[in-house]
């Protein structure tokens, strides 16, 4: 079965250049340079997977996503300029699923849609409960964690602060989002909670908490559990 | 209420004081009078005389013109009813005593018209040596003020001190709020706008309306006016008071001046910098910009024609150049746009509590998907604090000043964060070291400038703007912090960033134990 991708950008080099490598990829591609015009076309025929461009002539991106999410569930990549954290940060608390700087390469933006895709399919099926990567192993059920076979003890906060990017290992997960999910809507502006009890858990985690292997920090967006085959 | 009790206290003070005065010159003729009877056995006239003469004198220098008067002709009078024979009478037998008395009677004026002269000139001294002072003190606060709200205070204060009557001091950018003020006449409105338009002293004693109680005098010079004062009842024939109006209106006109050259200055030096600015712009676009334009367009060119003729491997390095050179350009043109975003728009900083192990964690995780080799040491201390800072700029920073290190060297590259105690704020000092070839002494503050490499001949093969840095630096200027650079003692160079570490926020420890995960994860030691 082909995949279906929606391209909606405005600039016509980049629309023809993503649109010719992924069709060299196989990939069944349809383009959409507005807002108005992706609408229409979301009407019709949903796409397996949705490649947005932020600054759009009839609008922001970011009215398509909070549009899309209401009702469908299908993988929104982000496709940016640079400097547009705060943009990008709401638009991944609105429902998108990843995002690529401009100017991005090919096999990277190959590599993030293989990423999107392959998380849809794991939601889809079951939600994730447990966790192994390297040399850590975490059950959410039992509510253990180990390292080297070794149990670790973990704070409440740290334990759940863990199991929410557990949830989403993978993934990454804005700072809003974790300290919506784990302290309460009412600390999501407390960013130092969270960066004590990150510093924490990777104190206790990671051999070298400089250079982490499992908690990922996405500088300026938020963190990312690390998995196996992640690009 | 007050004021009325003021007044009446005023009169009444003034004629107790007048009272007093004629008081004491009573006493003093009563005591003249007393003494001469009594010595009148023992001396002759002439010292009876004398005694009277020393009453004048005294009440010459003590008291009014008026009382001093009176007192020289009742002395006189005493002196004749009393002392000159025939005693008990005003007549005057001998001629002798006719002309004694005369001579006192012209002394006893005499001396009272040179101290009451001495005592005016003694005042006026005072006055003018206090109006000195004033005109110096003005100008010394004049010299560090740097507004014009600043100016005006200044000398609104200082007319108010040297007149007595109120004073106002209207600017000429006021002009239009002059008909609003409610504290001015209709007649003193006209006057400060008269004096205004005609830059000339109108009012009491001068030239121009001169029956009027006030004085109006301009600010500013010829074909410059810049407002005016309005000094309430003032003395038409108070020259000096005149004078000295004039000399602070000239100091507040020289103080007006000294600001509007200082701002004209400070323009002239921001359109210099900025035509700087685009200047190097252009340069950094002719040479910066193109160098990697044409590789990539010759390049491309002959991919497109040549393609067959060329082997594959040839094909390959052609490739790379073009996304080597579109990278070289990505990183230029970033570089530009933050540069001048972070030199020119205020606040760009988007700050939140950052952990700096982590931003040199993300950092060195980027840093080591490039290149594999590993040459980066990184020793971070313990406990590090957390800072306010913007993550995606610091890593940029740190990003920039690693990339170089690795570039220039061909050794390991040492980064060290640590927290320096200073009183009375701790620092966090990040250090970025390199065995390179170092960056000469006299370069030190020069590679933090934007563009600086171009006129400088680059020794090292690298090419570069010269911009990297300079965003650093207005990175770290940004955060109020610092980046300097110095050569190491055994070869190779040394980037110091320094950030100040801000009070640690409000924190409550352990927070989510309702959690229904708590009971079986609590295993806290």
């Amino acid at each position: 079965m082909t995949i279906r991708v929606l391209i909606v950008e405005d600039d016509k080099e980049i629309r023809k250049l993503i649109h010719a490598s992924l069709r060299v990829e196989g990939f069944e591609v349809d383009t959409a340079t507005s807002i108005s015009e992706a609408s229409a076309m979301l009407l019709h025929a949903l796409p397996d997977l949705l490649l947005l461009d932020l600054g759009l002539p009839d609008g922001d991106g970011e009215q398509l996503v909070r549009l899309l999410r209401t009702q469908h569930n299908l993988p929104i990549l982000i496709i940016s300029a640079r400097h547009q954290e705060l943009q990008k940060i709401r638009l991944l608390d609105a429902g998108a699923d990843d995002f690529l700087v401009k100017p991005f390469s090919v096999p990277e933006l190959l590599a993030r849609m293989r990423v999107a895709l392959r998380h849809r399919g794991t939601r889809l099926a079951a939600a994730i409960t447990s966790y192994t990567h390297l040399d850590l192993q975490v059950d959410l059920a039992k509510h253990t964690v180990t390292l080297r076979g070794q149990l670790l003890h973990l704070t409440p906060t740290e334990f759940n602060l863990l199991a929410r990017l557990v949830r989403s290992a993978g993934n990454l997960v804005t700072h809003r989002q974790l300290l919506k999910d784990v302290w309460g809507p009412e600390y999501i502006e407390h960013t130092h909670y969270l960066r004590l009890y990150m510093a924490q858990l990777r104190a206790k985690i990671e051999d070298h908490p400089a250079e982490p292997r499992y908690l990922l920090t996405e500088t300026g967006v938020g963190y990312r559990l690390a998995m196996a085959e992640e690009v | 209420m007050t004021m009325i009790f003021k007044t009446l206290f005023r009169q009444l003070y003034g004629r107790w004081d007048a009272m007093r005065a004629w008081c004491i010159l009573l006493a003093l003729l009563s005591l003249a009078t007393l003494l001469s009877t009594l010595l009148s056995a023992y001396v002759s006239f002439t010292s009876q005389a004398m005694l009277f003469v020393l009453v004048v004198a005294i009440a010459a220098y003590q008291l009014d013109r008026l009382q001093s008067i009176v007192g020289a002709v009742v002395s006189v009078l005493l002196l004749n009813f009393f002392f000159v024979p025939p005693t008990w009478t005003f007549h005057v037998e001998q001629s002798e005593h006719l002309i004694a008395l005369g001579t006192m009677l012209v002394v006893a004026l005499v001396i009272n018209q040179l101290t009451t002269r001495l005592k005016q000139e003694t005042a006026l001294a005072h006055l003018n040596e206090q109006r000195a002072r004033q005109l110096q003190e003005l100008a010394i606060r004049l010299a560090s003020t740097d507004t014009t709200a600043a100016i005006r205070a200044l000398g609104q204060a200082a007319f108010e001190r040297a007149f007595h009557g109120r004073s106002f001091l209207v600017l000429a950018d006021d002009g239009t709020r002059l008909d609003t003020r409610r504290d001015l006449s209709t007649q003193q409105i006209d006057g400060l706008r008269c004096c205004m338009k005609e830059m000339q002293l109108l009012g009491a004693g001068s030239l121009r309306w001169g029956d009027l109680e006030d004085w109006y005098v301009p600010l500013g010079r010829a074909g410059q006016n810049r407002g005016a004062v309005l000094i309430q009842k003032v003395a038409a024939k108070d020259e000096d008071g005149r004078e000295h109006a004039k000399a602070l209106c000239s100091l507040l006109t020289q103080a007006f001046e000294r600001l509007q050259l200082n701002l004209n200055w400070q323009s002239a030096q921001n359109e210099a910098q900025k035509q700087q600015l685009q200047s190097t712009f252009l340069s950094a676009i002719s040479h910066d910009l193109r160098t990697p334009l044409a590789v990539m367009v010759g390049a491309a060119s002959a991919l497109q024609s040549q393609r067959d003729k060329l082997a594959p491997d040839q094909q390959d390095r052609l490739l790379n150049n073009i996304i080597a050179e579109a990278n070289y350009l990505t990183n230029v043109t970033e570089n530009t746009l933050q540069l001048v975003r972070l030199t020119h728009a205020e606040n760009s900083l988007r700050r939140d509590w950052e952990s700096i192990e982590e931003i040199v964690g993300a950092v060195l995780a980027r840093i080591k998907q490039a290149n594999t080799e590993s040459r980066i040491q990184a020793s971070l201390a313990q406990d590090l604090p957390l800072l306010r800072l913007d993550p995606i700029l610091i890593a940029q920073l740190l990003s920039n000043l690693i990339d170089n290190a690795l570039k220039y060297s061909d050794g390991m590259v040492e980064l060290e964060v640590r927290v320096l105690h200073k009183t009375p704020l701790a620092l966090l000092q990040v250090e970025v070291q390199d065995r390179g070839p170092g960056i000469p002494e006299a370069e030190h503050d020069s590679i933090f400038v934007a563009y600086s490499r171009l006129a400088q001949h680059d020794q090292s093969n690298q090419r570069s703007a010269g911009l990297g840095l300079a965003v650093c630096h207005a990175i770290a200027k940004a955060h109020g912090g610092d980046l300097v650079v110095h050569n190491r003692a055994q070869g190779g160079s040394c980037f110091l960033l320094t950030l100040p570490i801000p009070n640690a926020p409000a924190f409550a420890a352990e927070i989510s134990e309702t959690s229904e995960l708590s009971e079986q994860a609590a295993t806290i030691p």
